[in-house]
């Protein structure tokens, strides 16, 4: 459902809070946290590890709701919305690129590349799949599992599958940490190239502050809280 | 998610292997159950189809009124078989002179094609041996027993009369499948039915029994009795097998608890298999039920699609089941063909419905609680996988245990039966993982003192002890119903075979007047192992209760329809209780009793409605006796030894003069012994049941080849379910013994820690099993089986020892490629 009196932005979040119970009582572990992108902007998001970057992601994504604040993600206010509605919402206009890959161990390259597509119930998957995997420079891998992939082979291969559900937000957490410098940069370029030519947004969580650099705008977290 | 996605979705986890434990533990589950149940339902009929030998039919109409022309219309319409047998007793003569010698016989007239089940057996001389024949005496003919041909001292193809009929002895008849009670007035004279008017002998008011005898198929005799219901009441009774032979009724009812039981324990450890195969399912697709939901997946999309998946790979595996089961069972069949001497009927469809809808509930209760659980994984998983995921546990046992019950009771249509294997086998879990618990904690203690595997298999366990408690429970449960059905089969076997002993009397001798008593001995004891007793014994009847005259109360009192109050009957007297007998109610007389007392069989007692404190007067010989009652006794009737409706105090019977009679066992080649017993000592009688006893032990032989060959499937089924948990196990203990080879530990190590580990998972589990097996045995025996009950020391002993055999046999199996595959392998595999 799309807010007439939507703010102007793909994203943004207002006073964003979330509290976990521990057994040593309350944690926030976001704690009033302001965000906003712009269309085709590209955000970086730093900070020391426990910071809250990752839970801001998830958040931003529609994946987990915050104990308070409100989040507008492509018009939508997502925090109003049950996680059928948010999953929708996740299904028309994000992307995902993962620390860890989160390919599906069963399905071929090809076929974890065409499931957005498949889950919107839009035709031409395969090709449409094929064509990304070819952009990304694995045409030749294309029935291969991901355990029979190389680290940056399979991060490649969760790039095309991003953008094969031609996002409007792109989230990427950490994409280049579990891979070599040289893999990482080329993952890297990749993924500025295919962000240029698709025109998404890109929120990118990331330690890495030449990656960072990159990026038009930085948002720096410490303990829960937008210092910079 | 479209239908075309969720194939391909299924498609693709069934390429990657991803369904094949589900898949597996379906078709097993079914084909087990289906297997089971076709078997034992071809069984059931041939068992059945062998015990109706005993009642000479399937059913019996019987009166002591001749049977309406309307009643073998109804057979005849419904397509059954019939003939007629018709009873009396008659006195026999050896010729027609004055002083001719004469017997009083049980006269059974026959019609073409009697008996319709079993078969007569007859003899090419008195007391020679004998084969069965189809043949019925012919018109003008008579078949014999042995005992007749000294006592009249005639020979084959004499002439004797009978009422007004000449019959010309034409075979020596030693056994009839309906003999009924071996105590019938004097021997067997078997003629045709259409020659009983010539002998003139069926006068208003003659003591005649008239049978309808029946054969055909189940429902046509259900059709013909529902057709001839309204008219049997009162003076008709329409039986089967279960009614006519109590004791080959007890044995079946006994024998289909028990191949129920043993389905019911199929489909529990086959429902365990499905629920163990369904949760590693689940947990291998948190991680993908999180991606396919940051894709877009809705919640209700991710449920519809893996109960969609669920229901390809459930009709996948109902129909492989089924296929599967119906070849087994073929092959059970024929493999035991030399076992089984009678052709098994062809199968009804019940066993394929069975197992269609056993599969049915296996997926709705076993199956999809985990699944339907993946559509409340976070998505959060994709970023965060500490965050957990799946299905509620009280949803999951809730759901198994529902459906575990509902399964049972539909299966079983038996409450207790269902409930107490129930309590055996749910009830037990708690107190299982409680020890389950318990025994980690004391072996991770008595690890540290340990070796290096001990330490590295012990500390595993204890790490993992949340799973490893339910696996225990798990591998404990499948090794619990094994022991109970292996402990309840034990004790129903031997129950039967001290029914009916091989050392079993075949023999009675009735009528041995008292100064012949000693002799009589002394040539049983000089030709047989002869040690038995001799019973007094006087007939007498009952002509008035408590004042009232016999037939004035048997008509306000009787409950049957089979005896008459008035009826002629065996009396003797005893000090004590005979063995084989219970007290029922009252008290037993003391030896030296002075009063006329009596003793009543308790269902004979409730038949006619007396109790303790009743008066009866008796005719004995013409003179009246009167005694009360002073208790009720039950009587194991199958037990073959001399049994008494009535028994009275020494004081009761004083006066009069007593026959005797005693019970010996005379091998088969040794009958001719009989002819010169009976030359010696012309007056006593002689009653055969050696062939009776010889067809209820090859009944209870079959039985007992049954039920173990339902032990057998069983056993097979729960090492399946072994399997199964091994398996939905295998990925954790295989990550971490990698890790361990990765840090440098050695080969040797790792087989060294997972041998110690399976072992010790097995000893819990067969200890824990042993604990519930002896008190689920117990209560079944003594509640369901109505047997006694002894503790099984070698349980406790067997227990531990076979389940750490079988665990470290099974996992061994299945770890021996991963302990030899590099550690990187390992790892990237997992």
């Amino acid at each position: 459902m799309k807010n007439a009196s939507a703010p102007p932005g793909v994203l943004r979040a207002r006073n964003v809070c979330k509290v976990v119970h521990t057994a040593e009582g309350e944690l926030a572990i976001l704690d009033g946290v302001d965000f906003d992108a712009a269309a085709g902007e590209s955000v970086a998001v730093v900070g020391a590890s426990g910071s809250g970057k990752t839970t801001l992601l998830g958040m931003l994504a529609g994946l987990d709701l915050p104990t308070a604040g409100d989040i507008w993600l492509d018009g939508d206010e997502i925090t109003a919305l049950s996680e059928e509605a948010r999953a929708r919402v996740r299904g028309r206009c994000i992307g995902f690129v993962f620390q860890t890959f989160q390919l599906i161990e069963s399905l071929t390259a090809v076929e974890n590349v065409m499931l957005p597509t498949e889950l919107r119930g839009n035709g031409g998957a395969r090709e449409d799949a094929r064509s990304f995997l070819q952009r990304v420079g694995l045409g030749q891998r294309m029935t291969h599992y991901p355990r029979q992939l190389s680290g940056g082979e399979q991060q490649r291969v969760a790039i095309a599958r991003a953008f094969a559900s031609r996002p409007k937000v792109l989230f990427a957490d950490e994409p280049t940490g579990n891979l070599d410098t040289g893999t990482g940069r080329r993952i890297i370029e990749l993924l500025f190239k295919l962000n240029r030519e698709s025109g998404a947004t890109l929120v990118l969580v990331t330690h890495d502050e030449a990656l960072a650099e990159r990026c038009d705008r930085t948002v720096t977290l410490d303990a829960g809280r937008v210092v910079a | 998610m479209s239908p075309g996605l969720v194939l391909r979705l299924a498609a693709r986890d069934w390429r990657a292997g991803e369904l094949r434990l589900l898949l597996a533990a379906i078709v097993v589950a079914v084909g087990a159950v289906t297997a089971i149940s076709l078997f034992v339902d071809r069984l059931q009929q041939a068992l059945l189809s062998e015990s109706t030998t005993f009642l000479g039919a399937d059913r019996v109409v019987r009166s002591t009124r001749a049977i309406p022309e309307a009643f073998r219309n109804a057979a005849r319409e419904n397509g059954l078989r019939q003939t007629d047998a018709v009873s009396f007793p008659s006195m026999l003569f050896a010729d027609e002179s004055e002083d001719a010698r004469n017997l009083l016989v049980a006269v059974k007239a026959v019609g073409p094609g009697y008996p319709l089940r079993g078969a007569l057996r007859v003899a090419d001389e008195p007391f020679g041996l004998d084969g069965p024949t189809s043949e019925v005496p012919g018109r003008g003919e008579a078949w014999l027993d042995s005992r007749v041909f000294p006592a009249l001292g005639i020979a084959l193809g004499d002439s004797v009369s009978v009422g007004y009929a000449d019959l010309r002895i034409a075979g020596v008849l030693t056994a009839e499948p309906d003999r009924g009670s071996v105590f019938d007035l004097g021997p067997r004279l078997l003629m045709r039915v259409e020659d009983v008017p010539a002998t003139g002998l069926i006068q208003p008011g003659s003591r005649v029994s008239y049978r309808l005898l029946l054969a055909g198929a189940e429902e046509d005799l259900a059709a013909t009795k529902a057709a001839i219901e309204a008219d049997l009441a009162p003076n008709y009774v329409w039986r089967g097998i279960k009614d006519a032979n109590p004791s080959i009724g007890e044995a079946l009812d006994r024998a289909e608890s028990f191949l129920l039981l043993g389905g019911l324990l199929a489909v529990v450890l086959a429902g365990v298999a499905v629920a163990l195969g369904a949760h590693r399912y689940a947990r291998r697709h948190y991680d993908h039920v999180g991606v396919l939901k940051t894709l877009g997946a809705t919640p209700g999309e991710v449920q519809w699609g893996y109960a969609g998946i669920l229901g390809v790979i459930g009709m996948a595996g109902v129909s492989v089941g089924l296929a599967l089961g119906g070849v087994a069972h073929l092959g059970m069949v024929s493999a035991l063909q030399a076992f089984l001497p009678v052709a098994l009927p062809a199968a009804g469809p019940r066993p394929l419905v069975v197992g269609s809808i056993t599969g049915l509930v296996c997926l709705l209760a076993f199956a999809l609680p985990p699944l339907i659980a993946l559509r409340d994984v976070s998505p959060m998983r994709v970023l965060r996988r500490d965050i957990a995921g799946g299905a509620s546990m009280a949803l999951t046992y809730g759901c198994a245990v529902a459906g575990t019950l509902g399964l049972l009771v539909w299966y079983a249509g038996n409450a207790w039966l269902t409930m107490w294997a129930l309590i055996g086998a749910v009830g037990v879990c708690g107190g299982f993982a409680a020890m389950a618990l318990v025994l980690l904690r004391g072996g991770r203690a008595a690890g540290m003192q340990a070796g290096s595997a001990w330490r590295l298999a012990l500390a595993g366990l204890q790490r993992r002890h949340r799973e490893n408690v339910a696996q225990i429970t798990i591998f404990g449960l499948a090794i619990m119903l094994l022991l109970v059905l292996l402990l309840i089969r034990t004790a129903l076997i031997d129950e039967w075979r001290a029914q009916l002993p091989e050392d079993a009397p075949n023999h009675f001798l009735m009528n041995v007047a008292h100064g012949e008593a000693a002799p009589v001995q002394a040539l049983l004891r000089e030709h047989t192992d002869y040690d038995g007793h001799l019973f007094p014994m006087i007939r007498g009847r009952i002509v008035a209760v408590n004042g009232e005259d016999a037939d004035v109360w048997e008509a306000e009192h009787r409950r049957g329809m089979e005896e008459r109050l008035r009826s002629e009957r065996n009396l003797t007297w005893a000090d004590e209780l005979p063995a084989g007998n219970e007290l029922a109610a009252g008290a037993w007389w003391p030896a030296d009793s002075e009063e006329a007392l009596i003793s009543l069989e308790d269902e004979y007692a409730e038949q006619f409605g007396l109790s303790v404190g009743d008066e009866l007067r008796f005719d004995i010989g013409g003179l009246p006796v009167t005694a009360r009652i002073a208790n009720l006794r039950h009587v194991q009737w199958d037990s073959l030894q001399p049994n008494f409706f009535i028994i009275f105090s020494r004081a009761g019977l004083a006066p009069f003069p007593t026959t005797h009679m005693t019970s010996f066992r005379l091998a088969p080649e040794r009958k001719r012994f009989l002819n010169e017993l009976l030359s010696a000592h012309p007056t006593i009688t002689v009653i055969e049941v050696d062939a009776i006893v010889k067809q209820v032990q090859r009944i209870i032989a079959r039985v007992t080849q049954a039920i173990e060959l339902v032990l057998a499937l069983v056993l097979g089924a729960g090492a399946l379910v072994l399997v199964a948990s091994i398996q939905a196990s295998h990925e954790a203990r295989m990550q971490e013994h990698a890790l361990v080879r990765a840090l440098g530990g050695t080969m040797k190590l790792i087989a060294g820690a997972l041998t110690v580990e399976f072992a010790v998972l097995g000893a819990f589990a067969g200890l824990v099993a042993a604990v519930g097996a002896e008190v689920t045995a117990l209560v079944l025996q003594t509640q369901v089986f109505e047997l006694s009950y002894d503790a099984h020391p070698w349980v406790w002993a067997t227990g531990p020892a076979v389940g750490a055999a079988l665990i470290t046999l099974v996992g061994g199996l299945g770890a021996g490629k991963l302990v030899r595959s590099p550690p990187a392998l390992v790892l990237r595999e997992i």
